[in-house]
């Protein structure tokens, strides 16, 4: 292996038996004759790739893509069927927080186990001792025994110590995704550290924002291949791309679906389709900042008069972000015995979630609906800056002490993702 | 939260060859240590007596077999006492269950450990037989008692009760790795192993003499059957020459079988580790 590698993957492939029966005792396995009815399942095939030293390599891909189990192989947790995997160093998987922790010891004893279980020798963890208890920040509880803590507390004197190791190469699994917000970004500040100290790094995530925040290359598995390998920046937004393909796609056949299931409204005036448009065409998945259209295409048996279209937006949880209807000047017009009526907002200030828009077309004379389609066209909003969250992004900026320059102004929706710098 | 702007993650200003050795030996030693400790303590903690645990359970046991076999049955063992006789085998009987009965499970009740952490997962099987080894060598003590209060002589033969032991650590070591790593295969093998430590438990001579058998005149097949048991059984040798040395204070009177004991048990052990690393490769996949 070349000496600049840190960790050399080679035509790796692994399988896995997904029983359809399973013996499980040796009084089945006898009278049977075999160890169970299996099937095989290539969790691994033919992947190979190289981390530099130093480098950072983040895997991402689907559930059941394969991530974990590559971890797993590269930790020597699996040991692949075929293919090779050379490391070079000393290699540190972390895939879990405080494994093997003991109920009954406390929080300073279960430091000494788990420590010496992931490679601390004991005189290292003396002399760290202070440290990893000020960094988990329970040093009122660390005589207690661990069963008495929250889980969150147990995490992070999980993670405290294990941040204590000293590796050449890191491997991490989604261990990161537990704790709170300010847990979190200090263990993303760990690992910023470690890179900066030109440690290797290899982490799964599912959450693509610490990819490309610290991997300079990414691996795309797509059931056990790699579909894409190269810079994160590419490979995560070729990911994110067919995605949100797959996405869309899978809620355009769902309102497609629908379409044929919806029989023409009272009086024969009904939707015939509804769709919406981004700034690239049809699509169900929105940037926060995209145009957005909504178009419903309406049929009638002549012309329309009295007509009043209804649109209500809402999010998954049930919040209603939106409901909106035409004016009377409408209702005062005729319409054309088919058409197109869209509700257009021209910079989408819906954070990241799931939605669902319901129409209702009715009759102003009479006040009865014609048709009422309640949340049954479902589109996806992408929000790429995480430190916006809540439903909708309000115009807004930040007053500074006035010796500051003023901060770029964040009510300007549409800006490109801009990557958080911590 | 507060912030630690003092704390250096990976301690770069530290030579790291200090920091972190980074021998696996010392590395090994320490899991096993930790583990051992971990077994012992999930025994006694929050328990009011803690270590007497170890004590009582041979202690019951001589008192339930004296009573029943010495009192009621009136067995006797000539030479020496009938409830050291039972102690000096008992301990060494009681050694091979406590371990196997806890090492068949090692790996099976730690697969959380397993399927995140790598490390050498034989550690955690050896760690349940150390552990069992510690609350032998604690239930030794008991024998001081009672061999002042039935006048049983010490002899330089009890210098030979670490070789002794050596071969039934030997032979408990191999067996426990064997059945923890397929148990893993198959769950069964846990209760199978019960059963058949029973049956075992009265096909070595503990309760009864080895040489009375021997001596026996009677002649029916079962019993040709028995003896011949008794002869293959590896655990014959070894509980008689605890009796040998600490019952009998004399010198093992049957060297030839705990030679074949011992040579049994370095197959044991061997089989038992080769089963293991071979089973090893696929414990993350099957817990």
């Amino acid at each position: 292996m070349p000496t600049d590698l840190a960790v050399r993957v080679r035509d790796v492939s692994k399988r896995f038996r997904i029983y359809h029966r399973r013996n499980l005792t040796l009084k089945q396995a006898l009278l049977q004759r075999r160890r169970g009815v299996y099937e095989e399942f290539l969790a691994l095939q033919n992947v190979s790739f190289d981390v530099r030293q130093g480098g950072a390599v983040g895997i991402i891909g689907e559930n059941g893509s394969g991530k974990s189990t590559l971890l797993k192989c590269i930790a020597r947790i699996l040991r692949p069927d075929s293919g090779r995997i050379e490391t070079h160093g000393r290699v540190s998987a972390l895939l879990e927080l405080g494994a093997g922790f003991h109920p009954e010891y406390t929080g300073r004893e279960n430091i000494y186990l788990n420590g010496a279980l992931i490679g601390l020798p004991r005189r290292y963890i003396d002399s760290v001792m202070g440290e990893i208890i000020a960094f988990s920040e329970l040093d009122r509880f660390i005589d207690n025994p661990v069963r008495t803590y929250s889980s969150g507390m147990y995490a992070r004197l999980g993670f405290s110590i294990a941040v204590h190791l000293d590796p050449d190469v890191l491997i991490v699994d989604e261990v990161l995704a537990v704790g709170d917000e300010a847990f979190q970004k200090r263990c993303y500040d760990r690992i910023a550290r470690l890179r900066a100290e030109g440690r290797t790094l290899v982490m799964v995530s599912h959450a693509l924002e610490p990819i490309r925040e610290f991997c300079s290359d990414c691996i795309w598995l797509d059931h056990g291949h790699v579909r894409e390998q190269g810079p994160a920046t590419t490979v995560v937004a070729d990911y994110l791309a067919e995605v949100n393909a797959r996405e869309s796609a899978r809620m355009a056949s769902e309102v497609e679906h629908l379409h044929q299931m919806v029989p023409s409204g009272r009086g024969g005036v009904g939707v015939t389709r509804v769709r919406f448009e981004g700034a690239e065409g049809p699509t169900h998945v929105f940037q926060t900042g995209d145009p957005f259209e909504m178009v419903i295409e309406y049929h009638a048996p002549g012309p329309l008069t009295g007509a009043r279209f209804a649109v209500d937006l809402q999010r998954e949880d049930g919040v209603v972000v939106l409901s909106t209807a035409t004016d009377d000047d409408l209702a005062a017009s005729t319409l054309p015995p088919t058409g197109e009526v869209s509700l257009c907002i021209p910079n989408l200030p819906l954070l990241e979630g799931l939605f669902r828009a319901g129409v209702i077309i009715s009759d102003t004379r009479t006040g009865q609906p014609y048709t009422v389609l309640g949340g049954a066209f479902p589109f996806r909003v992408r929000t790429h800056r995480s430190r916006d969250g809540g439903i909708a992004l309000l115009g807004h900026y930040w007053r500074l002490p006035a010796a500051l320059r003023p901060l770029p102004q964040d009510h300007n929706l549409g800006t490109s993702p801009s990557h958080r710098k911590r | 939260m507060k912030a630690h702007p003092h704390l250096s993650l990976f301690r770069p200003s530290q030579p790291r060859s200090l920091a972190l050795p980074h021998n696996s030996w010392a590395l090994n030693r320490e899991r096993l240590r930790q583990l051992v400790r971990r077994e012992l303590t999930a025994r006694y903690r929050g328990s009011v007596i803690g270590v007497a645990w170890s004590l009582l359970n041979p202690v019951v046991y001589m008192i339930v077999y004296t009573v029943v076999f010495s009192k009621f049955m009136r067995f006797s063992i000539p030479g020496t006492s009938y409830p050291v006789y039972l102690l000096s085998g008992l301990l060494a009987w009681n050694f091979l269950t406590q371990s196997i009965g806890a090492s068949v499970n090692s790996i099976l009740g730690n697969s959380a450990l397993v399927k995140k952490v790598a490390f050498p997962w034989i550690m955690l099987t050896v760690a349940t037989v150390v552990a069992a080894f510690i609350n032998y060598a604690i239930s030794l003590v008991l024998l001081a008692p009672l061999l002042i209060f039935f006048h049983v002589p010490v002899s330089p033969a009890l210098a030979l009760l670490p070789l002794v032991t050596a071969v039934l650590f030997i032979l408990v070591l191999g067996l426990s790795l064997g059945l923890a790593a397929a148990n893993v295969y198959f769950r069964d093998i846990e209760y199978l192993t019960m059963i058949v430590i029973q049956v075992w438990f009265y096909i070595t001579p503990v309760i009864y003499q080895l040489d009375q058998i021997l001596a026996a005149s009677h002649n029916s097949i079962l019993f040709a059957i028995f003896r011949w048991v008794l002869y293959i059984n590896p655990m014959t040798w070894i509980v008689t020459a605890f009796q040998d040395v600490i019952a009998f204070h004399r010198w093992p009177a049957h060297w030839p079988g705990l030679a074949y004991a011992a040579g049994m048990g370095a197959l044991v052990l061997v089989a038992g580790t080769l089963l293991f690393q071979r089973l090893s490769h696929r414990f993350a996949e099957e817990l």
